[in-house]
């Protein structure tokens, strides 16, 4: 007689799936009645403790087995995966422990860590939340919550909580003044930030995170010749440090030394243990190699840095996903809903949100920096404010429907006003974040794939100018290869999908400006670098204000630009960014169909 | 071999095709043409059949087949002379229709065809002549009536033109203009010891050009009512009150003669010299205008100047294919500084809206107009209106709004010929084709007329 497979769990837990990830919660025993197994579990502690990794892990896989919901033996279980790097389970693991005991702190600490590490910024800010909740004045938390919304772009805030952390230990920490540092050169505050970097590594000079991120302060502020001294300085310590090395590269290709550059990455290439770049590095080298004019190569070396970055931290285009929200938005804003739907009331006395659209890499970042040259502009930069809006819509609607249908509440006499509310908490998260400077009448908000929300944005802000960055969507798609990032639903991990992803949303642009009325602008990035002043003073003039010739010198603008166009932007403008994807006409083939009616739409042509 | 009974199978199609079965009629004609596809009244057939599914470079490829087969037949020339006019290929509608009348002197239809097309080329005489000698061979020729009104009104004998365009509603097909009744059509007596009931026929801009004559006619027959489609409601209550408007035959009150709206200009005698133009006869609401300017200046604050635009008409309307365009079409204009364009474009072409990436904005409002009492409010808020042969266009004229229209080369008779205004509309400027459906010179025109600052003083939109 044959005996079943035993189905060990997908998430690599070394559990059976009806222990981990398949276990069903009601078929559980109580907690008391596994009591008797504590002492194994306190054995697999002490053993990890001791460095006997392998008893650890029988002793908590046994006990898991009869108890799964042990919050001892899953914890030394998560972290026995974690040290092996084996994300996955570690995730499952440590989501486990904290949905057993949400007031568990540390537990709460690791989970938002992790997911901090794997990019889920969202998640973990949710989990750092509870965490402060848990222990208020406890620096640690406080702490995570600073890296989480420095990386969530809310660096305004992310700075309040770092400041707590200094008032909560009253002590200055040296990493926590890096990462204080860090956060202030994301808000462009330079002076401030490298002040701390000194401050941070005279009080421990050996910290390499410190020393990398000062270089890149530096490298930011165009001080090329301080940030390859920290570089070198680190140099003597870690000679073949992967980190110093890309660094490297990059600040050599910010100098136009691009062979060095290579040979940098070549260098750190040898290093690897399996000889290979990773995906920023294989990014990086492509761009050099396009600088190069070696156009094949560096689309190769796009392409596996896509593949790796796949393979490595397992993020696809979310394509159902995408496909179900973006088919929903399409048939939720119709013309005949919208004429019975409210709009929201202008809100007068503060600066108003001026939104800058477009696909990832199309432009948006030297449209911001050009407005915000204007003295009463300032930039807002990715505000994460209306996506956030749309997550929390549902509650402060008190609708027990999602995101758009959550809508069908303003027909309800108790949330007539409900778009004022919305709206409300938009400008407050704005002036929280104190980008808002005395004298501004505007504020950029240039978030990539706002668009995807134009109908929204235009129900609470009925009069804010809509500036949409168009630009030759083959063009878009070179600099999807060449740029990670993860907006649109990861839509970036390859050509395919980011050619895809495009098509949906201008068809749902398309939708909006069909059904609605709107204060939109097209403006084509191709006209911004040929004809500047002329642009410069349709999109001012669209937004109501004086044309101010310092917008045409924006690359003087002090500004620092985040995202990943700032090296361009603070250099005047060029032409070589304008239909660079004629170098990568072959390697483009496979999208062209897909865009095709796009591309001919917008004006454009392929050659 | 299998045997097919070719000539019962022809029939059957044939049969389908008269009672409207075109899909069943094109499966079996392609049967045919598949067993014998040289036979030419198949291949005729099957192309009407392909015509009528929309299908038309494939009528044409089958109806030149089967008249290269070199069998004369006046049917076929006939019938693809309409097909070369709906492909706009005139001068082989021409030539086909001329071939036709030479092979069958005698068909008044042959005739009427060539009279159409003699029309749609601006030759009004030929057409004229054409409609004159099929009537001569068939006096009730409804369609040859209508053909001749349409070219005597367009050059300008109004006096003939009315009285052959009475024959309008009795064109085959044609809507009929009321249920049927045993009461009569008003010849313009006045009375007052019953109802009028006025019928607010053919499209809407006809109802807005025609609805002038309602003072005159409430002077003869002041218990006059309107029976109309309920979206003309906003403009004929403006005449009378809403309880004389109705939207349901069945509502409507016994009436002691009946008479349409468009038959008015007979009864009044209008001719180019004397037209009724009591400009402005349509007001916008001031209330409302008050919210639209607010709504148009957040949408579009900065802009010098605001021109509505309209670009295509209902694509149901027989002659849309000559009097639309396209919002690309537009482009001249979206190329010029300090003007914002505000779509008032409604029904399906008001999709282009969402495709437009031009240099000016656009402001596509129409996504918000209701009615016809927000189209005439929002056209007090614009500085000109540009558009197409549309009920837009009649409104804003009727207004007294400047406004520009748009015109094929063989436009709709009310425009007359080679004159840029109109005796119906002082605030008119007529735009017109010079080469037949070729719309970008007159867009360039246009574009270059408002560089010369034409197009109304600006308006204030407090």
């Amino acid at each position: 007689m044959s005996q079943p497979a035993i189905q060990m769990c997908p998430c690599a837990s070394g559990l059976r799936a009806v222990r981990c990830c398949g276990m069903n919660p009601a078929a559980m025993p109580p907690p008391d009645s596994s009591r008797h197994l504590m002492p194994l579990v306190e054995r697999a502690v002490a053993a990890h403790r001791q460095g006997a990794i392998e008893l650890a892990e029988k002793l908590c896989l046994d006990v898991l087995e009869l108890a799964p919901d042990r919050p001892g033996a899953l914890t030394v279980l998560y972290q026995i995966r974690k040290d092996q790097g084996n994300h996955t389970a570690a995730e499952a693991l440590i989501r486990r422990v904290v949905a057993l005991d949400p007031n568990n702190f540390a537990a709460t600490n690791e989970c938002a860590l992790l997911l901090l590490s794997k990019g889920a910024i969202q998640e973990a800010e949710l989990q750092a939340r509870n965490a402060i909740r848990i222990a208020p004045q406890n620096p640690q938390s406080h702490n995570l919550m600073g890296m989480i919304l420095t990386e969530a772009q809310r660096p305004q805030t992310g700075e309040y909580h770092y400041r707590k952390v200094l008032e909560l230990s009253g002590a200055r920490d040296p990493i926590l003044l890096a990462n204080l540092a860090w956060n202030l050169k994301n808000q462009g505050r330079m002076d401030e930030g490298r002040t701390l970097y000194q401050e941070s590594a005279a009080a421990a000079p050996g910290i390499r995170q410190t020393l990398l991120g000062w270089a890149r302060l530096e490298e930011a502020d165009r001080k090329f010749a301080a940030a390859a001294g920290i570089l070198d300085r680190m140099e003597q310590q870690w000679p073949d440090d992967p980190a110093l090395l890309l660094s490297r590269a990059v600040l050599l290709g910010r100098m136009k030394r691009y062979d060095e550059a290579l040979a940098v990455l070549d260098e750190l290439a040898k290093l690897a243990s399996d000889g290979r770049l990773g995906p920023h590095e294989l990014a990086e080298k492509g761009r050099l190699l396009d600088q190069m004019g070696r156009y094949d190569d560096a689309f190769a070396a796009f392409g596996e840095g896509k593949r790796l970055s796949r393979d490595i931290g397992g993020q696809h285009y979310q394509d159902e996903i995408a496909g179900h929200l973006l088919g929903r938005l399409k048939g939720f804003f119709t013309a005949g809903r919208l004429n019975t739907l409210p709009r929201a009331n202008v809100r007068t006395g503060v600066p108003q949100p001026v939104f800058v659209l477009g696909f990832p890499r199309s432009g948006t970042t030297l449209m911001e920096q050009t407005l915000s040259a204007h003295p009463r502009i300032v930039a807002g930069d990715e505000l994460p404010l209306i996506d956030d809006l749309t997550g929390l819509m549902p509650r402060m609607l008190n609708s027990p429907l999602g995101y758009p249908e959550a809508l069908a509440e303003l027909w309800m006499g108790d949330q007539r006003d409900g778009l004022d509310n919305l709206r409300d908490y938009y400008l407050q998260k704005v002036a929280q974040m104190s980008i808002l400077t005395q004298g501004a009448a505007w504020f950029t908000d240039k978030m990539p794939l706002n668009e995807t929300h134009m109908g929204l944005i235009a129900l609470l802000f009925p009069d804010a100018p809509l500036i949409h960055v168009i630009r030759h969507p083959l063009d878009i798609m070179v600099s999807a290869m060449s740029n990670h990032f993860t907006h649109g639903f990861f839509c970036a991990s390859t050509l395919e999908t980011a050619a895809k992803h495009y098509v949906r949303v201008m068809d749902l642009v398309q939708a909006y400006r069909s059904e609605m009325a709107l204060r939109y602008l097209p403006v084509r990035y191709e006209d911004m670098v040929t004809n500047q002043e002329a642009t410069v003073r349709t999109v001012l003039g669209f937004i109501g204000a004086p044309f101010d010739p310092g917008c045409l010198n924006f690359h003087e603008n002090q500004r620092y630009a985040r995202t990943a166009s700032y090296a361009q932007v603070t250099e005047p403008l060029y032409d070589r960014s304008r239909f660079r994807y004629r170098h990568y006409r072959k390697h483009l083939e496979p999208v062209i169909p897909v865009l095709r009616s796009h591309i001919e739409r917008l004006g454009y042509t392929v050659e | 071999m299998v045997p097919v009974p070719m000539a019962e199978l022809f029939a059957i199609a044939a049969g389908q095709e008269r009672a409207g079965n075109l899909e069943g009629a094109d499966r079996l004609l392609n049967r045919i043409l598949a067993v014998a596809p040289g036979q030419p009244d198949t291949l005729h057939l099957s192309g009407i059949v392909a015509f009528r599914l929309g299908r038309h470079e494939e009528a044409l490829a089958k109806m030149e087949q089967a008249i290269a087969l070199g069998v004369d037949v006046a049917l076929y020339l006939r019938n693809i002379c309409e097909v070369y006019r709906t492909l706009n290929r005139l001068d082989d509608a021409v030539i086909a229709a001329k071939r036709a009348v030479a092979l069958a002197p005698n068909d008044p239809l042959c005739l009427h065809n060539l009279a159409v097309i003699h029309y749609e080329r601006v030759e009004i005489d030929e057409s004229i002549d054409c409609a004159g000698q099929a009537l001569m061979m068939s006096p009730d020729l409804a369609g040859a009536h209508f053909a001749r009104a349409e070219a005597l009104l367009i050059k300008g004998d109004w006096a003939q033109g009315w009285e052959e365009y009475e024959w309008r509603f009795r064109i085959g097909g044609a809507a009929k203009l009321m249920p049927a009744t045993d009461k009569p059509q008003w010849d313009g007596t006045p009375f007052g010891d019953g109802v009028l009931l006025l019928v607010a026929d053919q499209g809407f801009g006809d109802v807005i050009q025609f609805c002038r004559y309602i003072p005159w006619v409430l002077q003869r027959c002041p218990n006059a009512a309107v029976a109309c489609a309920a979206e003309m409601i906003p403009v004929l209550r403006q005449f009378m009150p809403e309880d004389r408007l109705f939207v349901r035959w069945e509502s409507c009150p016994p009436h002691k003669a009946f008479s349409a709206l468009s038959s008015l200009p007979r009864l009044h005698g209008t001719r180019v010299e004397n037209v009724l133009a009591p400009v402005p006869y349509l007001r916008a609401d001031p209330v409302r205008a008050a919210a639209w300017a607010d709504r148009l200046r957040r949408l579009a604050p900065h802009s010098p100047r605001k021109i509505g635009i309209v670009w295509a008409g209902r694509p149901a309307h027989t002659n849309d294919r000559r009097r639309s365009a396209k919002l690309a079409d537009f482009a001249p204009l979206a190329a010029l500084p300090g003007i914002a364009l505000v779509s008032l474009q409604k029904g399906p072409p008001a999709d282009q809206a969402g495709q437009y990436f031009g240099h000016a904005p656009l402001v596509n409002i129409g996504a918000e107009v209701r009615d016809y009492d927000d189209t005439m409010t929002l056209l007090t808020c614009l500085d000109l209106v540009v558009t197409v042969d549309t009920s837009v266009g009649h409104l804003a004229a009727a207004m007294g709004r400047p406004v520009w229209i748009l015109l094929a080369t063989s436009p709709d008779w009310r425009w007359l010929l080679n004159r840029d205004d109109s005796p119906w509309y002082p605030a008119v400027r007529l735009f017109r084709q010079t080469l037949i459906r070729q719309w970008s010179d007159v867009f360039q025109r246009v574009a270059a007329a408002l560089v010369e600052g034409g197009g109304g003083s600006l308006v204030a939109t407090a």
